[in-house]
């Protein structure tokens, strides 16, 4: 008897015989990745049949859909993907699993560090990572190498490259910078890129304080307000998400671009993009003085609390996570992935060159504060960078303090019962 | 009459039903869940019975008072706007003319859509890269387009714009009506007397249709004042909290930080605003017109 026939009956013996649905909340696949997996689990469980549930692409509004279904004890949803942001809520408030019986220590250090701190609340562990994100710079390699620049290593250099390029071009509809500063999750990451890169922060950890009235954080707002907006972006990035801006880039209506690195592939892909192959990527500029800092985003998988069969949807998360799984979403993606064999493949290096480098930036980005009250902290942030960098003439100083007292009220709610 | 009476009461009870499961208990938790904290992130801080405190921290909240200002400028423009509009329309509407039958279902089409569906079709058409406005105002020349919906007055606009555009035809439904109750007589004696048509709209047309505008504006206020749909697909309350809504930030504070209380308490400030709103309209109508067979 051949063998083959054999392995097909194996996933019989090993799942439950009754056919089941996994339901799994996740985002529109633009990519292409998503459909072939679940073809694939689903021929190797073919008791197993994957529902998929589409959310919102905003990260925000991903988050608002799950925290509804939560709420609901919604029993129709067992996987989801959740935010490198997430975890520590979703936690807290008993909505995500804990999955250290099936994801032990030993498994949990395939995985780049980050990732893994991220998904770990009070010592138990909540999600297996998937994606890893930080943010990068792109730039026009073609219009960098006639104007004889080489890519910026501070935020001013930038702004004085993409003016001098601007100008020289000629060409009506380009501009020099497109990022995300819409009023969302993803004006957090681009804002603290500055801020940090100028030796600020976000917040006081150890005092569960807010730190966006300090003279550091203030003057990079400040800077994103007069030279980024200001000068050398169209207004139109005030309303932008990642597809937006890096829409304008692929445009070519861009000379730089600040995107996480799935943007790599994209700008590059010549059926999408008027700029294939003229695409460079670096690490983010900095401040003088200071050092280049990465926002740490990411994807992960994490199982619902109420899912009626959490063993078949560890199954599905199990498939999702390992190391084939994310070798084969980065040889077709180009996205950075959470497992560190990935960036060791001589196939992947071979493909996507660019993942050497990768790797540094994403063993350094820096994540978001990790609390389950970071979602109104994400709120009063997102709302006073927005207000900050709108308007031209935002009194910034009144703005931040304003937005520091009401973190360190959102705060106050964490420390211990006595001090309060 | 005492039987016919019996019989009412048991003809009304299900809608009777329906109101109190829908309305009146929704309305009696919200302010019972608005007297506590309860933070859903925070599961260990129970639910704790805090009094007016949500009340209280509400009143000194300014990005609540600035939602506040929001949504009060949302509703009187776009009330406002609407039943100019749709005064408009019910005139027009109400001549015989070729086709009229085509025009008034077309008039109602916009109202018949979906609003989820109506604001992402504004949202593409405020696009500032593939969207019709920027194409309508500056043609092709790209380089002149502006993205209406960062700037903190023209997202404003636009919601409002949206908004008028869909329920403009709901406030000239109502007119209309108002206006097919005014008798014929009374313009063909002012025809006798030498009338033109300015003072038939004058002096006839208009201080009839009093109770009508009236209607029309008390169900757009509102109705204006539950707006949540437009700014949720269209704006998500940006541009720096420019369209930021009271129903959109009590949403916010329950369903994305899980601060089940004081969004409870913004809901019940809503609800209180908007009862003393139709109070005072009713008062102002006269409670006559909502009587059945009043509305002439």
């Amino acid at each position: 008897m051949k063998p083959w026939p054999a392995l097909l009956l194996l996933p019989l013996l090993v799942s439950p015989l009754h056919a089941a649905d996994i339901r799994f909340v996740t985002w529109r696949d633009t990519q292409g990745y998503l459909e072939p997996l679940i073809a694939d689990f689903e021929a190797h469980n073919p008791d197993l049949k994957i529902v998929r549930d589409v959310g919102p692409h905003s990260s925000t509004e991903f988050h608002d859909l799950l925290a509804q279904k939560f709420r609901n004890r919604d029993r129709e949803m067992d996987v989801f993907f959740m935010d490198v942001i997430w975890p520590a809520e979703f936690a807290s408030a008993g909505w995500a699993l804990p999955l250290d019986r099936f994801f032990p220590r030993e498994a949990q250090k395939k995985f780049l560090p980050a990732t893994i701190r991220a998904n770990t609340y009070a010592g138990a562990i909540y999600g297996v990572p998937l994606f890893v994100d930080a943010g990068l710079l792109y730039y026009r390699k073609d219009l960098l190498q006639k104007y004889k620049l080489s890519p910026p290593r501070t935020w001013p250099e930038l702004v004085e490259q993409a003016k001098t390029i601007v100008a020289g071009e000629k060409h009506a509809g380009l501009t020099g910078f497109s990022g995300q500063f819409k009023q969302y999750e993803g004006l957090v990451c681009n804002m603290m890129e500055y801020i940090l890169s100028n030796n600020g922060d976000l917040w006081d950890e150890t005092r569960l304080s807010g730190a966006l009235r300090f003279p550091a954080a203030q003057e990079a707002a400040r800077f994103v307000r007069d030279r980024i907006i200001g000068e050398i972006a169209h207004r139109g990035v005030l309303a932008y998400q990642e597809p937006e801006s890096l829409a304008l880039f692929s445009e070519g209506r861009a000379v730089f671009h600040r995107n996480w690195p799935y943007a790599w592939a994209e700008a590059n892909d010549a059926h999408k993009s008027k700029i294939a192959g003229q695409v460079g990527m670096t690490t983010l500029p900095a401040f003088p003085g200071g050092s280049s800092a990465a926002a740490l985003g990411g994807w992960q998988l994490g199982i619902s609390r109420y899912s009626r069969r959490p063993e078949l949807a560890w199954h599905f998360v199990e498939f999702m996570t390992r190391a084939e799984t994310q070798r084969r979403i980065a040889l077709q993606t180009g996205r950075g992935m959470a497992r560190e064999a990935v960036y060791r493949d001589p196939e992947v290096l071979e493909k996507y060159p660019q993942f050497r480098m990768q790797l540094a930036v994403s063993m350094r980005a820096v994540p978001r504060p990790t609390t389950p009250v970071y979602v109104p902290l994400s709120n009063i942030m997102q709302r006073y960078f927005s207000t900050a960098i709108s308007a031209r003439d935002s009194d910034i100083d009144r703005l931040a303090r304003h937005a520091d007292r009401e973190m360190d009220r959102v705060l106050d709610l964490l420390r211990p019962r006595a001090a309060r | 009459m005492k039987r016919a009476d019996r019989a009412a009461v048991w003809f009304v009870l299900p809608s009777l039903f329906l109101v109190a499961l829908f309305s009146i208990y929704p309305i009696c938790a919200s302010v019972r869940l608005g007297f506590y904290r309860t933070i859903l992130m925070l599961p260990w801080l129970g639910e704790k019975f805090v009094g007016l405190e949500n009340y209280a921290d509400l009143a000194t909240d300014a990005v609540a008072l600035q939602s506040l200002g929001v949504t009060l400028l949302f509703v009187g423009a776009s009330a406002t706007m609407e039943v100019l509009v749709g005064a408009g329309m019910a005139l027009l509407l109400n001549e015989s003319f070729r086709g009229r039958g085509l025009v008034r279902a077309a008039v109602l089409v916009p109202w018949a859509i979906p609003t989820v569906v109506s604001s992402q079709m504004w949202r593409y058409i405020f696009n500032y890269r593939y969207g019709l406005f920027n194409f309508l105002v500056f043609g092709r020349d790209t380089s002149r387009y502006i993205a209406p919906l960062a700037e903190p007055w023209l997202a404003r606009a636009a919601i409002i714009f949206a908004d008028v555009w869909k329920t403009s035809s709901f406030a000239a439904l109502i007119v209309l009506a108002g206006l097919q109750t005014i008798p014929d007589e009374l313009y063909e004696a002012a025809e006798v007397d030498g009338a033109g048509a300015w003072q038939k709209l004058r002096r006839i047309t208009l201080p009839l249709l009093k109770p009508a505008l009236l209607l029309a504006l008390l169900f757009r206020t509102i109705d204006a004042f539950k707006v949540f749909d437009l700014v949720f697909v269209m704006t998500q309350g940006g541009p720096a909290d420019a369209t930021n809504v009271l129903q959109f930030y009590g949403y916010k504070k329950i369903f994305a930080e899980g601060m089940i209380g004081y969004g409870s308490a913004i809901a019940v400030g809503v609800f209180l605003i908007s009862l003393a709103l139709a109070l005072l309209y009713i008062r102002l109508i006269g409670a006559r017109v909502l009587e059945p067979g009043a509305a002439r």
